[in-house]
């Protein structure tokens, strides 16, 4: 670390002329900067909190800070899972969380245009009021739309519609040497270079800093239903995804949860939605699904399909949540999970590995049984849709130190039976700090020194969220 | 036991509604409209004493006909069978009206189906108007006793036991039969519909009955009017207590209190 240099009390004076009235230092920065949702990567507090309110405030501090060797970590709502948004360095924490102004709508073309600390939840809420749907649905609501675009977070509607990368047209970019960039257009093709746009997405706050997005909409679905099937077994639960994907039912979001996480949820929430047993037989598995389409006659027509092949492959009963209430409520015990695990765990780690469909059910029972091993408590579920799944280690009661060292074998292991079904480390929370050796073993030297090379070109000096991703320190 | 549930469609009261600009107007566009929340609970109430005692629902509303899918929507959930009642000359009716128009509507279908309804659910109250009146006036217009803000049910020997919210706690009522009863939230939540049972309600034919099907209903003109139809104030903001520690804050968070003599 010692290649940067301290924030000096001149570079303190020329922030605060950069950024008037919006500069805090030591003793006055909040706890919160030091660290994300995740604090098991480690906390590290910043020398000095900047709130830009502009691409030009944050160019200049880009400009100042580059000058003076002083490493910046940028940060939405720090709502991120992998440490990416700590200091590890100290130095600056450039927050964009103020740049929050939806700035315009191209009806035409079917974008928006927005400064990147925009919470996607406002804009969600935004654009349903103009008849469209922004379909990026991470868990997290409040996170920045900068933040969703930096680890291209993806969501329950990613299995219909895609992740952040899809709905991304064009940004402004400020590089950690202070230039301001305009990448992509408000166009649906390109075939114009390398797509700097796409390098951007997914970079994790380390290439350059994203101010301003335009993203793609699209119109509103007006009609969206919800099933819920239940089965006695995590296997059969697992086995309908891929029938039906075969079957052309292309469902808007499609989750699978087991018996425990449920009822963890359930009680947190204060009121039990899903039944727990059905005709006699236990339901271990729910398999959540939502339709969405043009008329409810229509999303009549696709549930009694889907119910077709739910029942096939072993379902033992469909609830239908078809009035807001009922969606409502079976949404709500599925979005709280992480909340709920939260609220009930001293030490907690996870993982977001995703893997082939048909291999989500083996793939979990692995992670069951390498569970036993260890002494944390294993709470999984996930994305049956795109084999995206989020693993909790939680523990209230083991000695910390012990908690890391169970955790890191345990993750070895995880991870090392992941790349051997064919699937990856991150499926949408990124690598941040907590996972950069994972990465490192996972890809390989080679691929480790591309994006080394990558990091180099944008960031020269190497100022611009160290110790993240590729760059080790 | 022949169960009657009176439902009433109102829009989704989980959206924030406003009215039109400049006019006392609702605005109701892009709201979905679903059986009122209270209903629901009846109907799950019923639906679970049914199950307990066996028998039979009715679910019944007074509404333009595309009233109707409010109760498909009931049949899915425990109704049996369902009627609309509508007519031209009912829209303008109040809940007295509405009371009057639905003890015509329960003469004509006892009579119809040759023996009375043993126990008439309502919700405690409409989300959309919220009277909360329709209840008692339905059994003032039928003859019956009500019992009011229902959270539970059970037959006994002499009729029903229901288990009653009041403001200090709860009551057990004991009534005989018939009776009207209406439903407070109890402690469970009305079920989902399954794909079968929806796909089945699909396929019921819910009859449509006007003035002319019922024996010389009188709604009456409306007693109650509309004096004036206005948002709430906004809230003002709240303060904001931050200071260095928690119990720096709560002092300060006491003194003013203390200042507001509200302590």
């Amino acid at each position: 670390m010692s290649q940067y240099e301290k924030v000096t009390p001149e570079l303190i004076q020329a922030l605060q002329a950069a950024v008037p009235g919006r500069v805090s230092v030591d003793g006055d920065i909040n706890d919160d900067f030091s660290h994300d949702e995740m604090p098991i990567y480690g906390k590290a507090m910043p020398e000095v909190v900047v709130e830009a309110v502009s691409t030009e405030e944050v160019a200049a501090v880009m400009k100042l800070c580059n000058e003076h060797h002083v490493p910046v970590t940028p940060r939405g709502a720090g709502t991120g899972l992998t440490g990416g948004a700590v200091p590890v360095c100290g130095g600056v924490v450039l927050s964009i969380a103020k740049m929050n102004k939806i700035l315009s709508y191209d009806t035409d073309n079917m974008v928006v245009r927005v400064q990147a600390g925009v919470l996607l939840n406002d804009l969600a809420e935004d654009a349903a009021k103009k008849g469209f749907l922004y379909p990026p649905d991470p868990g997290e609501k409040f996170a920045t739309l900068g933040g969703n675009v930096s680890t291209n977070a993806g969501g329950m509607r990613a299995v219909k519609y895609g992740t952040t990368r899809d709905y991304v047209r064009a940004m402004t970019v400020v590089l950690p040497t202070g230039e301001i960039v305009n990448m992509g257009a408000s166009v649906s093709k390109t075939s114009s270079g390398y797509s700097l746009l796409n390098l951007m997405i997914g970079s994790e706050g380390t290439l350059g800093i994203i101010t301003e997005l335009t993203l793609k909409l699209i119109p509103a679905p007006k009609a969206v239903i919800s099933l819920v099937a239940l089965y006695e077994n995590l296997e059969d639960c697992i086995a309908t995804v891929p029938k039906m994907m075969r079957a052309n039912l292309h469902p808007q979001a499609l989750e699978f949860m087991e018996r425990e996480i449920v009822r963890l949820s359930e009680s947190y929430l204060g009121k039990s939605t899903f039944p727990q047993t059905f005709e006699g037989s236990d339901v271990n598995a729910y398999l959540l699904i939502t339709f969405d389409g043009d008329s409810e006659e229509q999303l009549d027509e696709m549930i009694e399909q889907a119910s077709e092949v739910l029942l096939e492959a072993g379902a033992l009963d469909i609830l239908v949540a078809d009035t807001p209430q009922l969606k409502k409520d079976a949404w709500a015990a599925r979005s709280t999970f992480l909340e709920a695990i939260e609220a009930n765990t001293k030490l907690l780690d996870e993982s977001d590995v995703v893997v082939p469909v048909n291999e989500i059910a083996h793939y979990v029972n692995f992670i069951n049984e390498i569970a036993k091993d260890y002494d944390f408590e294993v709470k999984s579920f996930g994305h049956a849709g795109d084999g995206n799944l989020h693993i909790y280690n939680c523990s209230n009661d083991m000695d910390p130190e012990e908690f890391k060292r169970q955790v890191a074998a345990f993750m070895k292991r995880a991870y090392g039976k992941a790349t051997e079904l064919g699937g990856l480390i991150s499926g949408e929370h990124g690598i941040g700090r907590g996972k950069m050796e994972y990465l490192a073993e996972m890809v390989g030297p080679v691929n480790m020194r591309l994006m080394e090379g990558i990091k180099h070109t944008f960031d020269p000096n190497m100022i611009l969220n160290p110790g993240k991703v590729c760059y080790t320190l | 036991m022949e169960i009657l549930v009176c439902l009433k469609q109102v829009p989704d009261d989980s959206v924030e509604i406003h009215l039109k600009p400049g006019t006392e107007e609702v605005n109701l566009d892009g709201v979905t409209p679903v059986v009122n929340a209270f209903d629901t609970y009846a109907l799950e109430m019923a639906t679970r004493l049914k199950e307990a005692v066996g028998g039979s629902i009715t679910a019944i509303t007074v509404g333009p006909e595309k009233a109707r899918d409010a109760v498909k929507t009931c049949l899915a959930v425990g109704a049996n069978q369902g009627y609309v009642i509508s007519d031209p000359t009912f829209e303008d009716a109040d809940t007295l009206g509405r009371s009057k128009i639905l003890a015509a509507a329960i003469r004509k279908l006892e009579a119809d189906a040759g023996k009375p309804f043993d126990l008439i659910f309502c919700g405690r109250e409409a989300t959309d108007r919220a009277s909360g009146q329709l209840g008692p006036q339905l059994a003032e217009a039928l003859g019956t006793g009500v019992i009011v803000d229902l959270v539970d049910i059970e037959q006994t020997d002499a009729g029903i036991c229901a288990k009653q919210e009041t403001e200090e706690g709860y009551r057990k009522v004991e009534s005989a039969l018939p009776c009207v009863v209406t439903v407070n939230k109890p402690a469970y939540d009305p079920r989902y519909p399954t794909i079968k049972s929806k796909m089945a309600a699909r396929k019921m034919a819910i009859p449509v009955l006007s003035a002319a099907d019922l024996d010389s209903v009188e709604p009456g003109k409306p007693t109650a009017h509309v004096v004036k139809v206005f948002e709430p104030a906004k809230r003002q903001a709240g303060v904001k207590i931050n200071e260095e520690t928690a119990a720096e804050s709560a002092i300060k968070a006491v003194d003013m209190m203390a200042a507001a003599k509200l302590l």
